[in-house]
């Protein structure tokens, strides 16, 4: 059973697992990691009660393999890692990308490189969450700023991978997975939750990678056992589902459809909040549990007479130009405030195209930004 | 009558995805006939076996021998398959999945994964095929490459021993066990009816001819009729090799069914048990 | 009846579309059933061809270690007629499809467009 429909005190790594289950996920596979770790347990704990499948593998390259077998046995799966594991998944991250296999991966940073500030938030997977597995790919990253986002965006991040047949992984830290705050959870009925959609044509007509129409950038998906003879291929293949060897036009196709069933529903992907944006001369872009000290830092700022609003980003990719280049040229500058050494904001620089003034304020170590350093950096601008 | 021009075999016609088909293997490469080995097994299991199958290979020559197949497949990353298996095999506990993986896969870089899937004892059936070399990017060594033999990353002779695979597998906890090479036909075809009939973890290893590099770097014999007499020649039964010596057995391939059990619990039902518990107790 | 000599065969086919040479059928026949084409066919492959179809005791072996699916060893009419309804009943349904791949994705893609 779900959740009760009320308000309850959890950690965020809890809001995971509870709004998971009532996205529909009945498996996790995962390995132990600081400051993920909580996940695994209490999946271990609540999945079977559902009637879902928790394993806990040997490692993240097995974990998140794992994840798309049962994606392809027909259940809704994720997982959960951090820092040096969030790495080793990006092997089988391109592998559910180009076998268009939903899945949800939540990545709880922790300051790096390598083994690195194992207990300390972080912001510093932004671009490999991104860009991290290789070749030419598009991904939807989303990046919740209290626990109650955390609860909302696992359900939210079932859905996209569910639409888009595309792994969405939720960039949480350290601070959002430790802390805990009243999440309320409103009544099943009203929470939306989108069910993967199974071929309505006979096997022998089945195409397993050419959407019908255009504008459905997805084909329906089969489960393995269903009678489809599914060719779930590594290699780059055509539309068929066959490894396609050097045929150019045909990657062209595979590799361009991949990218444009992402950045192309840009509009319908991407959620942002805006606080006090109006008339704001000064905004701040933020996202993650930077966003918590930005929005103090904000209010601070207009209590001393300055204009100052907050963007904040909740999806982070596909980056939403549109609206960052909207609120370019209305304000005078833009800060932009990371726990990383300045990553969203080469985005932020290129989509504002030079309509504002973009200072970057960096933050590594594993320390939150302090209100008043915003503060600081709001000021220094608007002068 | 039919006609020679694009004819195909009665297995092939009945279970091939004949379209993509002739395959891509060298001449007289022996994956064509594990394949074949595995479609006589299903042929007299029977449809109803066939119809509730699934595989899952790795990456290397060996990844592409399920894809012929006209049944659900799954071309997974190198080394990866038995952590796709072992979830599709929980989340579709009637399917019999069949993992098909190659020196690298099982051995190599798959190596944690196999020791894992045979210490939990999923009921997966692996078929490893091995050739004592890497053949795909060219033949490399492998950890199935023979003391001595130059390959093209052992220029001066390979100074690495290899893996017994039966005797890893077997410390490692699964329940059946099987070696055969490609001129052992019949014998590993009933072996591969045997795992898919056993219930947990059944690893059959059949070393099969790569005439082109193994054959030609390594034995001599670039001819897979030759690679063929060479298997007779060298396989030894395990009965006889028992009462061999180690030095006697230097070279040989022991060959045979090598392990069946029946007392460890499969993983699968051990898996669904514990959601039986915890959904009856509500969870304490 | 089985292994008795001169019993021979209706037909050994070799397929000209899977053959790829490898000459394993002529290793594995007990019978010296096969012998080496001296022209290439179409993929350029010296196919082996059942010159001695009487010597034939149809054990199969040349279709066992056939690791192309190349040789089908036919006995009688009634086999013939068996395979026909293999390939009708599990083959031809999927091919249609396979067939007008090229036409299928010609009008079927659309995302390249702008």
């Amino acid at each position: 059973m779900s959740l009760e429909p009320g308000v309850h005190l959890m950690q965020g790594d809890e809001a995971v697992v509870e709004g998971a289950i009532i996205a529909g996920c009945r498996f996790f596979a995962g390995y132990p990691i600081t400051p993920a770790t909580e996940i695994a347990e209490r999946m271990s704990y609540r999945l079977p009660q559902v009637g879902g499948i928790f394993i806990q593998m040997e490692d993240e390259l097995g974990s998140i393999l794992a994840v798309i077998g049962a994606s392809w046995g027909g259940r809704k799966s994720m997982t959960a890692t951090s820092g040096p594991g969030f790495s080793l998944m990006q092997e089988g991250l391109g592998y559910a990308i180009i076998t268009e296999t939903p899945l949800v991966l939540v990545n709880v940073q922790r300051g790096g490189p390598s083994t690195g500030l194992v207990t300390l938030p972080s912001q510093g997977d932004v671009m490999q969450a991104r860009w991290g597995s290789h070749g030419d790919y598009a991904s939807i990253v989303l990046a919740p700023s209290s626990v109650q986002e955390v609860f909302d965006l696992t359900i939210k991040a079932f859905n996209l991978s569910e639409t888009y047949r595309n792994p969405v992984i939720i960039l949480a830290d350290e601070v959002i997975a430790h802390v805990r705050e009243p999440v309320k959870v409103p009544p099943l009925e009203e929470i939306e939750v989108v069910e993967r959609k199974k071929p309505d044509v006979p096997p022998e007509q089945y195409i397993p990678y050419l959407p019908k129409k255009p504008g459905e950038w997805v084909t329906p998906m089969p489960a393995f056992g269903d009678g489809y003879n599914v060719l779930v291929e590594s290699v780059m293949h055509d539309e068929f589902g066959h490894r396609i060897g050097t045929d150019h036009a045909a990657a062209n196709r595979t590799i361009r459809r991949l990218w444009y069933k992402i950045e192309k529903n840009v509009d319908k992907i991407s959620m942002y909040e805006e606080y006090m944006l109006d008339d704001a001369e000064v905004a701040v872009i933020s996202y993650g549990s930077s966003a918590r000290t930005s929005l103090r830092a904000v209010r601070e700022a207009r209590k001393l007479g300055i204009k100052a609003g907050m963007l904040k980003l909740i999806t982070l990719w596909p980056f939403y130009d549109k609206k960052v280049q909207e609120v370019a040229s209305q304000v005078k500058a833009i800060v932009v405030p990371e726990m990383n050494m300045g990553k969203m904001v080469r985005e932020v620089e290129r989509a504002s195209k030079g309509m504002a003034e973009v200072m970057s304020l960096t933050k590594v170590g594993g320390l939150l930004h302090h209100p008043d350093e915003v503060l600081a950096a709001i000021k220094r601008v608007a002068r | 009558m039919f006609s020679e021009r694009d004819f195909e075999h009665y297995l092939a016609k009945k279970y091939m995805r004949t379209e993509i088909m002739p395959h891509a293997f060298c001449p007289g490469c022996g994956l064509g006939i594990i394949e074949r080995m595995i479609l006589m097994a299903f042929e007299e299991l029977g449809e109803e076996e066939w119809k509730r199958t699934a595989f899952v290979s790795g990456i290397g020559c060996s990844g592409w021998v399920p894809l012929y197949f006209r049944r659900d497949a799954a071309h997974t990353l190198h080394g990866r398959a038995l952590a796709f298996a072992t979830a599709l095999k929980l989340s579709k506990p009637d399917l019999n999945v069949i993992v098909v993986m190659g020196d690298g896969d099982s051995m190599g870089i798959g190596g944690n994964h196999l020791i894992h899937a045979a210490r939990r004892n999923v009921d997966l059936t692996a078929i490893i095929a091995t050739n004592m070399l890497y053949s795909l990017t060219g033949g490399q060594m492998s950890p199935t490459t023979p003391q001595g033999a130059r390959t093209n990353t052992t220029p001066y002779g390979n100074i690495e021993p290899n893996f017994d695979l039966m005797k890893l597998l077997e410390a490692a906890g699964a329940t059946y066990l099987a070696r055969w090479t490609t001129y052992h036909f019949v014998q590993a075809k009933n072996s591969i009816k045997k795992a898919i009939k056993h219930k947990g973890f059944a690893a059959i290893e059949i070393v099969f001819q790569c005439p082109t590099y193994a054959g030609r770097y390594i034995l001599g014999k670039p001819d897979p009729r030759d690679m063929m007499d060479w298997f007779k020649e060298v396989s030894v039964p395990l009965g006889k090799a028992k009462t061999m010596s180690p030095e006697e057995l230097q070279g040989k391939i022991v060959v045979g069914e090598f392990l069946h059990r029946t007392d460890r619990p499969e993983y699968t039902e051990q898996v669904y048990k514990i959601i039986e518990k915890a959904q009856k107790k509500g969870g304490r | 009846m089985y292994m008795k000599p001169g019993v021979g065969v209706k037909d050994i086919i070799v397929s000209d579309k899977l053959c790829k040479g490898c000459y394993l059928c002529i290793w594995a026949c007990p019978w010296d059933v096969f012998e080496i084409s001296k022209e290439r066919n179409w993929r350029g492959v010296k196919k082996p061809v059942a010159v001695r179809l009487d010597q034939c005791r149809r054990c199969r072996l040349c279709e066992f270690y056939c690791p192309d699916f190349a040789i089908q060893v036919i006995i009688d009419e009634e086999e013939e007629k068996m395979l026909k309804e293999v390939e009708e009943k599990y083959e031809k349904p999927w091919l249609p499809r396979v067939e007008e791949r090229d036409r299928i994705v010609k009008e079927g893609v659309w995302w390249l467009e702008d």
